[in-house]
């Protein structure tokens, strides 16, 4: 172990440097806390620091403060030597930073054990980060799983589709999707999975995986073998299949809040159902208005045999869908206030000349400029689509 | 623990002590349900009178409760203020529990 002896005397900090050195340590000397702090920054093997209390410039307890409040990014065990056996002096010690002390003068064999219990409690923290670092790189690798799993901004037959997208954490429990169902039909939806987190993540993949059509039949597409040989489920439909399937347990309520809409590309109808799902926002081209599609509904998981509405609506050329979660409106300010569903309209009115990337950068920036951060408490996440016939 | 569970007419009422009912509440909450349950309390109310904003996770453990409950015995929800009342609109919560503007109106209600 990498060993710093700071003591300003001189025939102390030779005696305790030998005996260390005997132990099998390799030993470093400073004089003072200022060539301490010195050592220590040209050193970063150095873990262990046994430091005189009473010292010229500055101090040991002065020096202890000044290794934690910098930033060297493992930790390092501060022993203070004292020949203070004062109670207050050793209470303000710890409090200030110090791991442990010794009295002078100073018992070698207690020093050997005292520095044997710090040596163990290095170990332990450099486990403890070895396997941190493990998890973490295991969480970013879902991440990029997860980044993978999304939709690439695309024109499909004449809708465009573009999105922003930014989990709270490293993983986050929000998704969407949008797909072809057929020449004229497209299916579109943005969900929410509660809470954050692995369990959240893996839900939300494996929603992903459901609601995807890959032309054998599924949960959005019916399949026969007699002509027509298929029929687009209606959303609502839609919603209520999930439902029986992803039932919540009450021990874990991992449920989720979904849109899910289908839209016929030559006519520009579309069909919108909603469980528990802020509201989807109509952005009329014509009116540069934004008109809230209001169908509530139990989240998904909640309870058995609930029932959705559907809701449809027929776009105009140009006009814009805007399907969002929660996280959006969600975000606070830092007196705790939050950005709210006026101010989203406000955002979206304000970019209705802009174009589709234009104005998902425009609504980025206004959230986080409210934020002052871009690190967001829940997953943010919002799903725009322009028909364009 | 900011909960608190007092008995009244045949009912248990559990009252909220937080502003925030989110993600940090929300566990604590879904466990102090069961314990009440398992207790055998039976006929459930709510008192969210002092919860000023609610999130979907807050949301989770009300409901965690009533499917806790398994169809015996109630759990309604009394003194909602505006924002968890817009919550359970948007989430349609008038179709899983009773709904009562106060704790009397919710021991009163069949």
């Amino acid at each position: 172990m990498d060993i710093l002896i700071v003591e300003d005397a001189r025939d102390q900090r030779m005696i305790l440097s030998v005996v260390l050195k005997k132990q099998g340590h390799r030993v470093f000397e400073a004089s003072d806390g200022y060539e301490a702090l010195n050592v220590l920054e040209s050193h970063p093997d150095i873990r262990i620091v046994i430091s005189d209390w009473m010292m010229p410039n500055m101090d040991g307890i002065e020096l202890c403060e000044a290794i934690r409040n910098s930033d060297f990014g493992y930790y390092i065990y501060f022993m203070l030597l004292t020949g203070n056996s004062d109670r207050e002096a050793v209470v303000e010690g710890i409090n200030r930073g110090a791991d442990d002390f010794i009295n002078k003068p100073v018992d070698f064999a207690e020093l050997g054990a005292r520095l044997n219990a710090g040596i163990r409690i290095i170990e332990l923290k450099a486990a403890l980060e070895h396997k941190i670092h493990t998890i973490e790189k295991d969480l970013e690798s879902a991440a990029e799983t997860q980044a993978r799993l999304l939709s690439e901004p695309a024109k499909i037959q004449s809708v465009d589709f573009n999105w922003y997208f930014q989990p709270s954490r490293i993983l986050g429990g929000d998704m969407f999707g949008y797909q072809a169902l057929d020449g004229e039909t497209l299916g579109f939806y943005q969900l929410d999975v509660a809470g954050h987190g692995i369990p959240s993540a893996l839900f939300s993949f494996s929603l992903n995986n459901t609601l995807r059509e890959d032309g054998s039949g599924s949960l959005v597409k019916a399949s026969f073998s007699e002509p027509p040989f298929y029929r687009i489920k209606e959303p609502n439909e839609v919603l209520v299949s999930l439902n029986e399937q992803f039932q919540a347990k009450p021990e874990s309520m991992l449920y989720f809040t979904i849109a899910y809409g289908v839209i016929n590309s030559r006519t520009g109808s579309v069909t919108l159902s909603q469980a528990g799902h802020p509201s989807s926002l109509w952005l009329k081209s014509g009116s540069k208005s934004v008109e809230k599609i209001a169908c509530g509904g139990v989240p998904i998981g909640m309870m058995p045999d609930m029932t959705y509405k559907n809701v449809t609506i027929a776009l105009q050329p140009g006009d814009r869908l805007f399907l969002y979660s929660d996280g959006v409106t969600e975000c606070e300010n830092d007196i705790g206030e939050m950005f709210g569903e006026d101010r989203l309209v406000a955002s979206l009115e304000d970019a209705f000349d802009h174009t589709l990337e234009a104005m998902i950068s425009r609504v980025e920036q206004d959230i986080t400029n409210w934020t002052g951060a871009d690190v967001f408490e829940d997953d943010v996440t919002y799903l725009v689509l322009e028909w364009q016939p | 623990m900011p909960f608190d569970s007092k008995n009244d007419a045949g009912h248990t009422i559990v009252s909220i002590d937080e502003t925030r009912l989110d993600a940090s509440l929300s566990e604590p909450l879904r466990i102090y349900l069961f314990d009440q349950i398992d207790n055998g309390s039976d006929n459930l109310v709510i008192d969210l009178s002092q919860v000023r904003f609610m999130d979907s996770s807050g949301l989770g453990a009300l409901v965690a409760g009533l499917k806790k409950m398994g169809g015996a015995g109630s759990m309604k929800l009394a003194s909602a203020q505006p924002a968890v009342m817009d919550l359970f609109s948007l989430t349609s919560m008038d179709k899983l529990f009773t709904i009562l503007p106060t704790v009397t109106e919710a021991i009163k209600e069949k």
